[in-house]
């Protein structure tokens, strides 16, 4: 009764007033940058990191939590309203969302997106509620060589769910992991990379490289393309409720894409934006009528919408159990976790069960939270959106520097941010994702420093890798992962 | 020259230059890795992988993919204006860069002079009260103290 006591004491912490109006101020800012296009979870939690510095632990991993999944709740509205993805995890809620909207259906399609994230999300705290405390008893017992292998076959996984080349992928990967050796090396107390810059000597700031990969360089995609007039649908005051006719459609889908999206979300690189894609594609195969897909088929804003939620809920697990992030969202919150004194990984259940209960049992109270905020608010987000970009960029470029600025006051991190937001830009021109490069660069330290503890532990001999049955598990899916594509485009015709 | 190999060349310079500098910071032993171990075969490893890119890529002009020159100048004023922001931020504080920012972008998109200078004044103003006064971040103050 270990868990029953401990999602006791989470309500105890998450319903104190203090945490409570956190978590309804992350989950109301998740929602308004989930709305708005061009502005994705993670910059905008990158942002805010600084201001939690004065909040309790607990109460400001609440709040950038909730910015999280609140944010895959708002993403739908601006799918179906403006058939714009106001998140790229909503972008094949577009494609039924809004052919619904054109038809009249606007208003269904936002309430059972809403109803079926609420429940995805719900089931997802429930199913991490159970699973990270046994987890974390697990991966008590994983040292060093455990550790390098897992982050080794995160890596790998990140190669496998890439959507651009395995060999680009990997480069990124490889990119982030050199990115995470500048500064001060823990080991030998050596500088590397740092050229003598101040800014460089304390290693790259995570919240400057962010809002330069995800902000500032997707402003700068955007401003390339020319205005186009967006046309949006008049919210439906009245009739968001689905039918029963919608229910009746919609409630597998929901529960399937639960399931998918919450085991998608635990994986590295994986995550939201897969979930809801392969939610899609499984319900448009379940389909008895595939061809309505496209056309206004309900189950196709149902499941992926349910999907990008449960894979929100299931990101959570390797933080809190492993400490190692599975995407750039979980890349901040461990950093945040660490700004704050707490050392994310299997011992934080036991050193700060508030932080770890608080955090899951807040999920259930900003779930519901978003369900009785997002419907009425849709007017208001609806207006919003015909704000002119050319009115909005100008403060989110702002709204990057103060936050890259704020987390130590250092011009020098600003210039950071700069230099990475062009270089964001130019690797979406030459087709590069900046997400593998920001996962390596989080996880190349610990990666680092555990695969040199481990050659001290074994004295230089890379047997203990394999000696180990975990470690050399893990290793083992690694290397198949990395060699199965390979198999794949051999058998298949090009 | 495909943009394949275009980057595939630029990350294998960047993979050089890790290298070398893993190789300047010592290796160590397998026994006792040392400083520059990492960013040696951190290095290695990207070089190769540049190398498989730039051997697999096509040598004329691929067709097709996104255009590399922009079809305005818009990102790169974007860039200058912010790299622009960081250079004056501590010399003329928050507060009056954050406005001369906002009214600079607001009227190079072809906004009135009224409505650009209402809207960076009340978002200089906004700012400053939103996470100076309250969130208690530690904006710069300038010559006339904010």
């Amino acid at each position: 009764m270990e868990i029953f006591g401990g999602v006791l004491y989470g309500f105890q912490v998450a319903l104190q007033p203090i945490n409570l109006l956190y978590c309804f101020i992350g989950v109301f800012i998740g929602t308004l940058v989930g709305v708005l296009p061009g502005l994705g979870p993670a910059a905008a939690i990158a942002l805010l990191l600084p201001s939690t510095f004065a909040a309790s632990p607990v109460a400001a991993i609440i709040m950038l939590a909730g910015i999280y999944y609140g944010a895959m709740y708002g993403g739908s509205t601006t799918s179906i309203l403006v058939n714009i993805p106001g998140e790229a995890a909503s972008v094949v809620t577009c494609l039924d969302g809004h052919a619904m909207a054109r038809q009249g259906r606007a208003g269904a399609a936002l309430g059972i997106a809403a109803f079926g994230s609420f429940i995805a999300g719900t089931l997802s705290v429930i199913a991490l509620t159970f699973l990270a405390p046994f987890l974390a008893r697990v991966t008590l017992r994983f040292g060093p060589p455990e550790y390098f292998a897992l982050m080794t076959l995160g890596l790998m996984l990140l190669t496998f769910f890439a959507r651009e080349s395995t060999v680009k992928t990997l480069m990124m990967a490889a990119v982030g992991l050199l990115c995470g050796t500048v500064g001060q090396d823990t080991i030998s107390g050596r500088f590397r990379f740092a050229f003598g810059i101040r800014t460089l000597e304390d290693g790259l700031g995570l919240v400057p490289v962010i809002m330069g990969l995800f902000g500032i360089s997707e402003v700068l995609l955007n401003l390339e393309q020319r205005e186009q007039q967006r046309e949006i649908f008049a919210p439906p005051t009245t009739a968001l409720f689905p039918t029963r006719e919608d229910w009746r459609a919609s409630t597998v889908p929901i529960l399937r894409g639960s399931v998918l999206g919450f085991f998608l979300g635990i994986l590295p690189g994986a995550g939201a934006i897969i979930a809801s894609f392969a939610s899609y594609a499984v319900e448009k195969r379940a389909s008895r009528h595939p061809e309505r897909f496209g056309a206004g088929a309900i189950e196709g804003v149902a499941g992926p919408e349910a999907a990008n939620n449960a894979a929100a809920g299931g990101a959570f697990i390797p933080l809190l159990t492993l400490g190692i992030p599975a995407n750039a969202v979980m890349a901040i919150l461990l950093g945040a976790l660490m700004i704050h004194g707490l050392q994310p990984g299997p011992l934080l259940v036991k050193q700060a069960p508030d932080v770890f209960w608080g955090i899951i049992t807040s999920m259930y109270i900003g779930n519901a939270m978003l369900l009785v905020l997002n419907l009425p608010l849709i007017p208001m987000w609806a207006r919003l959106l015909r704000v002119p970009y050319t009115v909005m960029y100008p403060f989110i470029l702002l709204f990057c520097l103060i936050g890259a600025y704020s987390v130590a006051n250092s011009v020098g991190d600003g210039i950071v941010m700069w230099v990475f937001g062009i270089v964001g830009y130019l690797l979406k021109k030459f087709d590069y994702e900046g997400a593998p490069l920001i996962l390596a660069m989080v996880i190349g330290p610990m990666m680092e420093e555990a695969l040199r503890q481990s050659l001290i532990l074994s004295a230089g001999s890379f047997e203990i890798f394999v000696s180990r049955p975990i470690a050399a598990g893990f290793l083992a899916a690694a290397v198949i992962l990395l060699v199965l594509p390979l198999v794949r485009r051999r058998s298949l015709p090009a | 020259m495909s943009r394949d190999r275009v980057s595939g060349l630029f990350w294998l310079a960047v993979a050089l230059f890790a290298a070398a500098q893993g190789l300047a910071l010592k290796l160590g032993s397998l026994h006792r890795p040392g400083p520059g171990f990492f960013p040696f075969w951190g290095g290695v490893v990207l070089g190769l992988l540049s190398i498989v890119l730039v051997v697999r890529s096509p040598a004329g002009n691929a067709p097709g993919g996104a255009r590399l020159r922009p079809d305005n100048a818009r990102p790169v004023v974007a860039v200058g204006a912010v790299l622009g922001y960081l250079l004056l931020l501590e010399v003329l504080g928050f507060v009056a860069v954050t406005f001369l920012f906002l009214l600079l972008l607001l009227r190079l998109e072809r906004r009135s002079w009224t409505f650009s200078a209402a809207s960076a004044g009340a978002g200089a103003v906004g700012c400053y009260v939103l996470f100076q006064l309250w969130l208690k971040t530690q904006l710069p103050t300038g010559p006339l103290g904010f």
